[in-house]
């Protein structure tokens, strides 16, 4: 073959070999799904944030003991936001949205006095059961749940803080 | 009802496909033989003779000599050319039975022509005589190695141009914006033809089988022709009817590529397209005429993308007088089809697990159809003259379409009307003058752009002068707009180019002033889009542009040639569509909102420097295209305009049988239109470059020619506007019958 014929097809590989549009995995890692937002947003919110408890806490102590950190915060603009929570392999019991108010925040259990549960995700959907989730090298996708402003519950209402 | 269309198609095809060749040497045959030389009888080696009913082909030997046998008897066209000459040449003779028959070429080496320019023998149009900037033409032969069904599709690889989801660019003259407006005029047999309500070109107004050439003038033209021929102009020349019997019937076949990645496929089955075209006409010396049919069905090579079409049309040539001639024409097609509207990003339809699906749409845009109806008719009259050439047209364009959509139905119906006069005068020596008159009325009744009525009307003159080695052209136009009977707008654009030859070439250099009037859609449309209001602008004025051009064109020895122009065009009051907020919320209206700045290089070399069987093309352009800062907006790129154009090709001939290939580089767009909404979400702003390489083969025998086409052969997944996936591999394979 002729070397402009060799470098004409060396042009068409070089240029083409970028490979064009891609699948892109919504959800590569951790866990990702939507949030469908739902009551009157409260003028003092802060943000709503999304994280997960390895296990289920017990104690006012458990409280920090989430992931990831920082954790990510969903836009409230829309009826339906999607999140990605970025998790080690793991299983994880309490995939939970975190109503902020407005004030500083330390990450002691002294400010659950600033933090309500405003929605976790649900397994069977509707129940009252915190579904599980295990991320093992794949992301977990669809894991969607609601957020109602209108039902927003202290954290003491699963957890025990004495002497508080 | 559309699997009904395959099911009889699919058939038909079969029953094509097993039609025995006929026997081509024998009964009712004869032999055309010849030389082809130069001006000064040197004999020309290598040149291609074609005989173009049968399209078969031969190479002269190193006496200049060629040999046709087996041609069948009757009127005969041969074309004769070769790289570093001027032509294609034709001839015509009749051809006896048993009988032989003598056909020699003189072909002049290269004088006042560009590279692209197929100038034949009985003459080249006006547009591509006058034209002072670069030309490119693409011949019926180059449209039939595509086996594409829309011209569109056989123009995309010309260089310098790129259709951008159906909205051409000529050296990225227009961009892209949803359709509503086009920097390129359509002329079909000289008639003017963009919408009048958008002023888009609809490229299934003309069957492609009519068409006998494409001529795409680059750079302004609007100092002949007016507004929309600020970036250029396309000039669709259909076929002339020959004296006696003769037509041909097509039937062609696609299959579509599945998507190249599992994730993406959204049927089971492959997408098929089908289709099959009749023409058919008879001419005398006085009266010729000729009647084309036909349609396809595609199923789309995406969700929600199958189309059924039929179109007819139908010319008629009357010479009148020895001088004069009456030539009407016109056609009608109609177009149902379903609409993807944008492809599917997460949260619009099960995704599965992905951030997007290019093959899939929105459930939103679930059922989303449309019809489009569209057609042409034209009437134009010439006299001959001794010494003046008059010309006389009449032209009408509709188009009409009806959207059905989830939410809602919009209809819009547009009619524009034309007329013109003009006069070509060759007062003594080596001068031309020509001057004329034109106006053009659009009518619009639409759901979307509401009812609403444009004029312009226009005198133009031009005088050509030979001085010496150089050719001398200045022209001037001047256009009234007016707008639902308001007062009058009156726009100048002048022009002047010279053209000249020399020992490096032929240099060629032109300035131009070009404009552009805001088409009704721009003004007035009023609708919603991504969520978005789309609001009118009355007060929208035109938009303006002055173009410049150098260009050589340079023979290197006897088998290459090369051809480079650099570009300049400086625009003002640009119409782009702008995105604002107020209390409302989010809107977006067309503007006069920017200057801006497109410059470049446009080079092509064609070359054969190994055998006159194998040519191949390289052609690429550079293209500095940026937005120039106003207001508080700084400086950007131009929407839609990829920075570097590469296009390769090649053609090898061996006897009855042909193999090709196109290969196509577009780089990735810097800039989209309304960039913020990328910013906001509402759309996806994600694109790539573009790499398609087309592959395509053609083996004729006596009437038959089967040509096959494997478009996208990589399968290359790309985007040129957003959420809107390109075509991807698709083989088609067509078969045509002439007679």
């Amino acid at each position: 073959m002729p070397r402009s014929g060799l470098a004409a097809l060396a042009a068409i590989a070089v240029l083409a070999c970028d490979g064009g549009l891609q699948p892109v995995a919504r959800c590569p890692s951790g866990i990702c799904g939507t949030v469908t937002i739902r009551g009157t947003e409260p003028e003092s919110t802060h943000a709503v944030f999304i994280i997960a408890y390895r296990t289920f806490p017990q104690t006012c102590d458990d409280i920090p003991d989430f992931v990831p950190f920082p954790p990510p915060s969903i836009a409230l603009g829309d009826t339906v936001a999607s999140y990605t929570l970025p998790l080690p392999n793991g299983q994880y019991e309490w995939i939970v949205a975190a109503w902020k108010k407005l004030g500083p925040f330390t990450l002691t259990p002294a400010d659950t006095a600033v933090l309500r549960e405003a929605g976790f995700y649900r397994d069977p959907p509707g129940s009252s059961t915190p579904g599980t989730v295990t991320v093992s090298g794949t992301g977990v996708d669809s894991v969607d749940f609601v957020v109602d402003f209108d039902s927003l519950h202290p954290i003491t209402d699963y957890v025990t803080c004495a002497g508080r | 009802m559309r699997r009904a269309v395959s099911a009889r198609i699919g058939p038909l095809l079969a029953a094509l496909a097993t039609v025995p060749a006929v026997a081509a040497a024998g009964q009712d045959h004869g032999v055309v033989l010849g030389a082809v030389r130069d001006s000064v009888g040197a004999p020309i080696v290598g040149a291609e003779v074609r005989e173009l009913r049968s399209a078969r082909t031969t190479y002269t030997d190193a006496a200049g000599r060629y040999r046709l046998t087996a041609v069948r008897a009757g009127a005969i066209r041969l074309r004769a050319s070769r790289i570093g000459y001027r032509g294609p040449v034709e001839r015509t003779a009749s051809l006896a039975a048993g009988d032989s028959v003598q056909l020699n070429f003189v072909l002049a080496p290269l004088a006042l022509q560009l590279t692209q320019v197929t100038v034949v023998d009985k003459g080249p149009s006006r547009i591509v005589a006058d034209a002072v900037t670069s030309v490119a033409v693409i011949d019926e032969e180059a449209i039939a190695s595509r086996a594409v069904v829309r011209v569109d599709e056989a123009i995309d690889r010309a260089p310098g141009v790129q259709l951008l989801n159906g909205q051409i660019n000529i050296r990225g003259s227009t961009g892209y914006a949803q359709g509503v407006n086009s920097r390129v005029l359509l002329l079909v047999d000289g008639a003017p033809a963009n919408q009048g309500d958008r002023g888009g070109i609809s490229w299934d107004l003309v069957p492609i089988d009519d068409i006998e050439r494409v001529e795409i003038v680059k750079g302004a033209g609007s100092a002949q022709y007016g507004s929309a021929a600020m970036g250029g102009v396309v000039h669709l020349v259909t076929r002339e009817i020959p004296v006696g019997w003769h037509g041909h019937v097509r039937a062609t076949g696609s299959g579509f590529g599945d998507p190249g990645h599992e994730e993406w496929r959204f049927r089971d089955s492959p997408g098929w397209r089908g289709g099959l075209d009749v023409s058919s006409g008879y001419g005398s010396a006085v009266v010729r005429g000729r009647l084309t049919g036909g349609g396809y069905h595609s199923d789309g090579y995406r969700e929600q993308d199958a189309r059924d079409f039929w179109h007819v049309a139908g010319r008629v040539d009357w010479d009148a007088s020895e001088s004069g001639r009456l030539q009407v024409g016109g056609s009608w097609a109609v177009d149902d089809y379903e609409v993807p509207l944008a492809w599917c990003n997460a949260g619009e339809c099960d995704t599965r697990g992905q951030e997007y699906l290019p093959f899939h749409i929105a459930d939103s845009d679930r059922g989303a159809t449309t019809r489009s109806q569209k057609g042409y008719a034209s009437a134009a009259y010439t006299a001959r003259g001794v010494r003046t050439d008059w010309l006389a047209r009449a032209s009408w364009v509709r188009t009409e379409f009806t959207d059905h959509r989830p939410t809602a139905d919009d209809h819009s119906l547009a009619d524009r009307y034309g007329l013109e006069l003009r006069a070509v005068s060759r007062p003594g020596g080596s001068r031309t003058v020509t001057v004329g008159v034109e106006g053009a009325l659009s009518d619009v009744e639409s759901d979307i752009f509401a009812t609403h009525r444009q004029g312009e009307y226009a005198a133009f003159g031009e005088s050509q002068q030979q001085a010496g080695p150089v050719r001398l052209t200045l022209g001037a136009r001047i256009d009234f707009l007016a707008v639902d009977g308001a007062s009058l707008t009156a726009v100048v654009s002048p022009r002047a180019g010279a053209v000249t030859q020399s020992r490096w070439g032929i240099w060629r250099a032109s300035v131009g002033r070009g404009f552009r009037a805001a088409t009704l859609a721009e003004r007035f449309v009023s609708t919603d889009a991504l969520g978005i209001r789309i609001e009118p602008n009355p007060g929208l004025t035109y938009e303006t542009a002055w173009s410049f051009e150098i260009g050589n064109t340079l023979a290197i020895g006897r088998d290459a040639l090369l051809d480079a122009a650099l570009f300049w065009t400086e625009a003002s009051d640009l119409i782009e569509p702008a995105l604002y907020f107020d209390s409302a919320g989010a809107h977006i209206q067309f503007r006069n909102v920017s200057r801006a700045r497109l410059a470049g290089l446009d080079a092509a070399l064609t070359a054969a420097p190994f055998t006159p069987r194998l040519k191949g093309t390289v052609a690429y352009m550079l293209l500095y295209a940026r937005q120039l800062a106003h207001d508080t907006v700084p400086e950007q790129p131009l929407a839609f305009r990829p920075r570097h154009l590469l296009t390769l090709s090649a053609d090898y001939g061996a006897g009855p049988a042909t193999v090709g290939a196109d290969f196509r580089y577009s780089s990735r767009v810097e800039h989209i239109e309304l960039e913020q909404l990328v910013a906001l979400g509402a759309i996806d702003g994600r694109r790539v470059a573009a790499s398609v390489l087309d592959l395509r083969a053609a083996w004729r025998r006596g009437p038959w020619t089967v040509r096959a086409l494997l478009a996208n052969a990589l399968n290359y997944a790309y985007n040129l506007v957003p959420e809107t996936l390109a075509p991807m591999r698709t083989g088609t394979l067509s078969l045509t019958w002439a007679y």
